[in-house]
């Protein structure tokens, strides 16, 4: 690889990353993230309050539960919505991209560096919110019993099953959102696609399924949910033929790169036309 | 070149009625909603659920098929509660996700583009704009809601009778006073993110995101809390619990009907609040 690709990228990164952590226009994907946060230590703080302690296998049950159906589905989804749908088309909107176009830097090169941009700000915000949310759980067990958990049981593993889970969901939904940001003028509509896609992966046929996001990662996650233990969303968490994690991980990845190689195209042919927007 | 004075005289010609002139707002929206291919296709498709509907409903009462099919009336599709709570699922979840790309476009283009004054400095009220922009939405989503759901009552009424018609009557009031609420309640969550969100785009996707985080926030609450309260900020749940009493059906959401239409109209006035906050004739700039 050109040692100048490498610089360029990182000046890109360097760049975008100030503008994707600090921009305002970003701040509701902080409030998504902190939300389950506020969910499971609100919690634990109301049975500390109480002298109450929750039955330890319940809490694990509904961790998985609410990570899966809501922190994954919703609210990592929706965070990539709102980051690499902006990485391009946000410049569009605010007439700075021809900035990019007319520096000496190759497209793809762009491409890349505002994809890792996305991708850590992401994994950073996700991943700490996951682990706020686990620390946040447990919080009311006490020490002795979650690092019992941690030690001797599964627990260390888990957590790090679902951390792994949601780095992995960054980088899958992230390459589609900047695909969809490259090559639609209004990404609300294959937003509103893939939404519904991955909503309905678990009545997909078999086939189907592995073109989804959602079912590389439902693969992954440590715990298997009861579909028949809560409500209607405990049905979207179906996975009759999970796939093995030597298959799902480099599966994603490649998905991701494939994605990102065929919107690196798409940039390469992209017009500037501010008047159009 | 000769100038004659020319002095003011004011418009003589006939004026739109005072009452009236929140309509002209709604007839220009409605003009700028067919523009996009894409919308006009969306909302064609809207209509293919109610053919099926009406078809199940003919095949129901038509003698040849119950025959073919050594069935009676009734056994193919029953219609009932259930059926028209069914059918009002489905054409609002299609209501909901054609707002989700109409919604941003009635305020948002106005305030970015400094718009309002204009409008504000003519004879209409905050209340007249909110509103013409409201019935441009009304009238488009009852086309796909009640309008429908009212057209099936009819074709079943005509087809099993005046006395079926006369004891399901509260099927016909379910239908509408369902599908207004719904209807109301979507385009102001609609209509406030438009006037909040100014980027068009980002709006629409807030109201995917706000509908559906809400929905799994809520049902992630009552997990977490083992109990109810999620309900209460889930809006799918709160429509589903109040339709389910005006159409006499057993629903899973165990919270009173009463504190439903409450949590809906709290809703409803949050967006209210929310819009006449934004809407004035002057924006400061920070």
């Amino acid at each position: 690889m050109n040692p100048l690709w490498i610089v360029q990228t990182l000046a890109v990164l360097r760049l975008e990353l100030r503008k994707t952590f600090f921009s305002k226009r970003g701040f509701w994907i902080y409030l998504l993230a902190l939300a389950p946060v506020v969910l499971f230590t609100g919690h634990s703080l109301l049975e500390m309050k109480n002298h109450r302690v929750c039955d330890f296998g319940q809490d694990t049950n509904i961790f998985a539960t609410v990570f899966q159906i809501f922190f994954i589905r919703l609210g990592v989804f929706f965070g990539c919505v709102g980051i690499f749908m902006n990485l391009f088309r946000g410049e569009v909107l605010d007439k700075s991209l021809h900035y990019y176009f007319l520096a000496p830097i190759r497209r793809e090169v762009l491409l890349v560096g505002k994809f890792l941009a996305g991708l850590l700000a992401t994994i950073v915000i996700f991943t700490s919110s996951a682990m706020l949310q686990f620390i946040g759980m447990y919080l009311h067990h006490g020490w002795n019993v979650v690092s019992d958990y941690l030690g001797s049981g599964n627990g260390l593993s888990h957590l790090i099953a679902y951390l792994g889970v949601t780095v992995l969901a960054c980088i899958g939904y992230g390459s589609v959102f900047l695909a969809s940001g490259v090559a639609f003028r209004n990404p609300l509509i294959p937003a509103g696609v893939i939404l519904v896609w991955e909503s309905i992966n678990s009545f997909l046929p078999a086939i189907l399924q592995k073109f989804s996001v959602i079912y590389y990662l439902k693969s992954l996650c440590p715990i298997q949910i009861d579909p028949h233990a809560g409500s209607f969303f405990s049905l979207l968490s179906i996975n009759a033929d999970p796939m093995p994690a030597y298959i799902a991980v480099p599966g994603l990845i490649l998905l991701a790169v494939a994605v990102l190689v065929l919107a690196s195209f798409q940039v390469r042919r992209m017009e500037i036309n501010y008047a159009t927007e | 070149m000769a100038v004659y004075k020319r002095s003011y005289r004011a418009y003589s010609g006939r004026l739109t009625p005072e009452w009236s002139r929140f309509y002209i707002l709604t007839r220009y929206a409605l003009g700028n909603l067919f523009r996009s291919k894409f919308l006009t296709a969306a909302f064609v498709m809207c209509f293919f659920g109610p053919l099926v509907c009406m078809v199940g409903i003919y095949l129901n009462h038509n003698a040849s098929v119950l025959a073919l099919l050594h069935t009676r009336a009734d056994q193919i599709i029953n219609v009932n509660g259930k059926f028209f709570l069914g059918f009002l699922g489905m054409q609002g979840g299609l209501a909901f996700f054609l707002t989700a790309f109409i919604g941003p476009n009635t305020i948002a283009p106005d305030l970015a583009n400094g718009a309002l004054p204009l409008y504000f400095c003519r004879s209409f009220s905050r209340a007249e704009y909110v509103l013409g922009k409201l019935c441009a939405l009304f009238y488009l989503l009852s086309l796909i809601t009640w309008v429908p759901g009212l057209i099936l009552f009819g074709i079943e009424s005509n087809l099993s009778g005046v006395a079926w018609m006369w004891e399901n009557r509260s099927l016909a009031s379910g239908i509408f006073l369902g599908s207004v609420i719904w209807i109301l309640m979507i385009s102001l969550i609609a209509m406030a993110l438009s006037a909040w969100v100014k980027w068009r785009i980002a709006a629409g996707a807030m109201v995917l995101g706000v509908m559906f985080f809400l929905s799994g926030f809520g049902a992630a609450v009552n997990g977490v809390l083992r109990s109810n309260i999620g309900h209460y900020m889930t809006p799918g749940s709160l429509i589903t619990r109040v339709c389910a009493d005006l159409f006499g059906v057993e629903t899973p959401i165990e919270i009173s009907v009463w504190s439903a239409w409450v949590g809906l109209l709290v809703m409803c006035g949050l967006c209210v609040l929310l819009l006449s906050r934004k809407v004035r004739a002057f924006e400061v700039v920070r």
